[in-house]
């Protein structure tokens, strides 16, 4: 049987790591590379990086520090790439091909895809057949507006007028690989998945679901894994509060009879 | 570039690990808002949870002790230690790390603890010439004589814990109030990132050897080397901090400490902070080590001693606005002190200082250090000794 996933999330904003709370407060935890060695060590098996910051440049402006943070997202990535085997997709600011090119050589091994899928659906056709569905993932956040789901874009602001029911069949209908479907309502509320829709969606559709959005302890993994049918489980805050976090979550999934892989360090 | 501060309290944007909101307010103001909206009830579900977790994390303990608790002998340590004696009638294991700076009243209340508490107290001290050493070579490559002992700090309790094979690490303050890395929900334990980055600023003990003006061998750092993974899961060890189950007010902690244990506050006032109750561990961490913080970001001490007390309710703003001004840029006596103790003359010290100055606070101005205030006008802080890339 194919192994479930576990996969955190990370969140660069403004040159930095963040915790992400209802979309629009943030926690600064710190250096956005050496997040990613400790992930690494536990052995997540992916991460995906998303890049939700307001600018393109930033400056953390420490001469003090012994890791001084990059300036750019894709400097970022760059060192990220360098500092992790896992397999890596990378998210955010993503307008055209010659962007998912980029990211691919900068060592990304799929690219994450939102607003411009809604706003250019050509061009993500166009790139499921230049670089394939396996890479191309399509990442839906959705919220409940006057007792609706709407999948949103521009990091939660401007609402398709879909729901992320429908958003999600037409994206498989064209090829993406994967949907990462992310509840806004749920965003560091840690009180658990979206169940439901989650357990529709991910019956409804042939590829790999990955579930985002509430986890405030482990058994939330555990129900998303029991009561659904995702490939994968993903949380962003969780797994930066406690360390050897994704080898003490795989441990409680494993010991719980869950199909996923051992739990194990590696010396990176 | 002009400097902005938060709305409520007094910490510049430039602070680190802050972020500001759209109403200019700061999160660590946020964190703080939401730590005083909790109910009791609230506190009362985190009591039942700390005591769940402290047994669960013991589950498996032979060691003779319940926990290990990382103490300076400061107002945060008596608490904690008193917590654990007091409230819980566990047996502690006290573990300092002693820098070689401690003022006469952080000696007499370090010294006191295993009396006043009946505990065991290991109390570590690593050479005074390697501690030299370190003052220097961190001082010239981060601008902080103490990274000794924000390392010492984090990593020799958690060696202590791993080796006696004591599971429970009890850490005080959520640390991350100052700047809002966390929530006040989230369950965060001791952790070696936390560690790592905000207490050693990325820097670990390999980054002290081969220093050509102050050589260091591997064999003199081993108290500097955090356990690895594999050591900390099989032992157990977790690092929960109580001020993420207990609601925390240092000043009500003082007056019981102080109360019921003879604690004593510094008898003579700080030069660079109105607060005689913290630092007593280590007479630079008011003086000269923070003085560096002013330096560099160009807010001190005091900017974070009454940013915490308007969130707390104890300053207005306005009252915390003239503490920065009185105190913030202070050159304190105890310069004079470490330069004697690591051998170093006054204008050295200047010139590696200066290396650190952050362009988005300072300017130079007639050969002079000049920047924007809280209170809206400009000052000049003293000539330029070295002028780094960028000005």
């Amino acid at each position: 049987m194919k192994k479930k996933r576990l996969i955190p999330i990370l969140l660069l904003r403004n040159g930095s790591l963040v915790q992400s709370i209802d979309f629009s407060e943030y926690l600064i935890l710190g250096n956005p590379v050496e997040a990613v060695k400790r992930l690494s060590e536990w052995a997540a098996d992916e991460i995906i990086y998303l890049d939700i910051s307001g600018g393109e440049k930033f400056d953390a402006g420490r001469s003090d520090l012994g890791n001084a943070f990059k300036r750019t997202f894709r400097e970022v990535i760059v060192d990220v790439a360098d500092a992790t085997f896992m397999p890596m997709t990378v998210g955010g600011k993503i307008r055209n091909r010659t962007d998912i090119a980029e990211r691919l050589s900068q060592g990304a091994d799929k690219v994450s895809l939102n607003t411009i899928a809604f706003d250019n659906f050509r061009m993500v056709e166009e790139a499921v057949l230049e670089f394939g569905s396996q890479c191309i993932v399509a990442s839906i956040d959705y919220k409940e507006i006057d007792g609706k789901l709407r999948a949103m874009v521009d990091g939660g602001t401007r609402d398709t007028g879909l729901s992320p029911q429908s958003w999600s069949k037409r994206l498989e209908e064209i090829g993406v690989g994967e949907i990462l479907l992310n509840c806004i309502d749920r965003d560091g509320k840690k009180n658990g998945y979206d169940i439901e829709t989650i357990s529709e969606i991910s019956a409804d559709l042939k590829i790999p679901v990955i579930a985002l959005g509430g986890v405030g302890n482990w058994e939330h993994f555990r129900e998303a894994l029991e009561k659904t049918d995702v490939d994968a489980v993903a949380a962003a805050n969780i797994f930066q509060h406690t360390d050897q976090s994704v080898y003490h979550a795989k441990k409680y999934l494993f010991d719980s009879g869950l199909s996923v892989r051992e739990p194990m360090l590696l010396s990176i | 570039m002009t400097m902005e501060y938060c709305k409520q309290c007094v910490y510049p944007f430039v602070s680190v690990n802050l972020h500001v909101d759209a109403e200019g307010v700061c999160s660590a103001c946020k964190v703080a808002e939401q730590f005083s909206e909790l109910t009791d009830e609230f506190w009362e579900e985190k009591k039942k949870l700390f005591e769940r977790t402290i047994e669960t994390i013991n589950l498996n303990n032979s060691s003779g002790y319940d926990c290990v608790v990382p103490v300076s002998g400061g107002k945060d340590s008596y608490y904690q230690v008193h917590k654990m004696v007091s409230d819980y009638g566990l047996k502690p294991l006290l573990v300092t790390y002693h820098g070689n700076n401690y003022l006469p009243e952080g000696d007499y209340n370090r010294d006191k603890m295993r009396e006043v508490f009946d505990a065991d107290h290991l109390v570590f001290g690593p050479s005074v010439d390697v501690i030299k050493k370190l003052n220097r070579i961190c001082f010239r490559k981060m601008g902080d004589m103490n990274w000794h002992a924000h390392c010492g700090i984090f990593t020799y309790p958690i060696i202590v814990a791993v080796k006696f094979q004591i599971p429970l690490m009890i850490w005080g303050e959520t640390a991350w109030d100052i700047s809002g890395m966390y929530g006040a929900d989230d369950y965060v334990e001791f952790s070696a990132r936390v560690r790592h980055e905000h207490g050693l600023r990325g820097y670990e003990w390999y980054d002290m050897l081969d220093d050509p003006l102050d050589p260091l061998e591997e064999k003199d750092l081993t108290w500097l080397k955090y356990p690895s993974d594999e050591e900390i899961i099989k032992s157990g060890v977790k690092g929960i901090y109580i001020g993420n189950f207990f609601k925390w007010d240092p000043y009500t902690h003082t007056k019981l400490i102080s109360k019921k244990y003879g604690w004593k506050a510094s008898e003579k006032e700080f030069e660079r902070t109105y607060r005689r109750v913290s630092n007593l561990d280590d007479r630079y961490e008011n003086g000269v080590h923070d003085l560096l913080k002013f330096i560099k970001f160009g807010y001190g001490r005091a900017s974070d001693h009454a940013s915490k007390d308007i969130r707390t309710g104890y300053m207005s703003r306005d009252e915390g606005i003239e503490m920065v001004r009185k105190y913030d840029h202070i050159v304190s006596s105890d310069l004079q002190h470490w330069l004697n103790y690591v051998d170093m003359d006054e204008k050295e010290f200047w010139q590696i200082a200066d290396t650190f100055r952050d362009k988005r606070v300072w300017r130079i101005e007639k050969d002079e250090w000049v920047k924007d205030n809280i209170w809206g006008e400009p000052s000049s802080y003293g000539p330029v000794y070295s002028r780094p890339e960028g000005f």
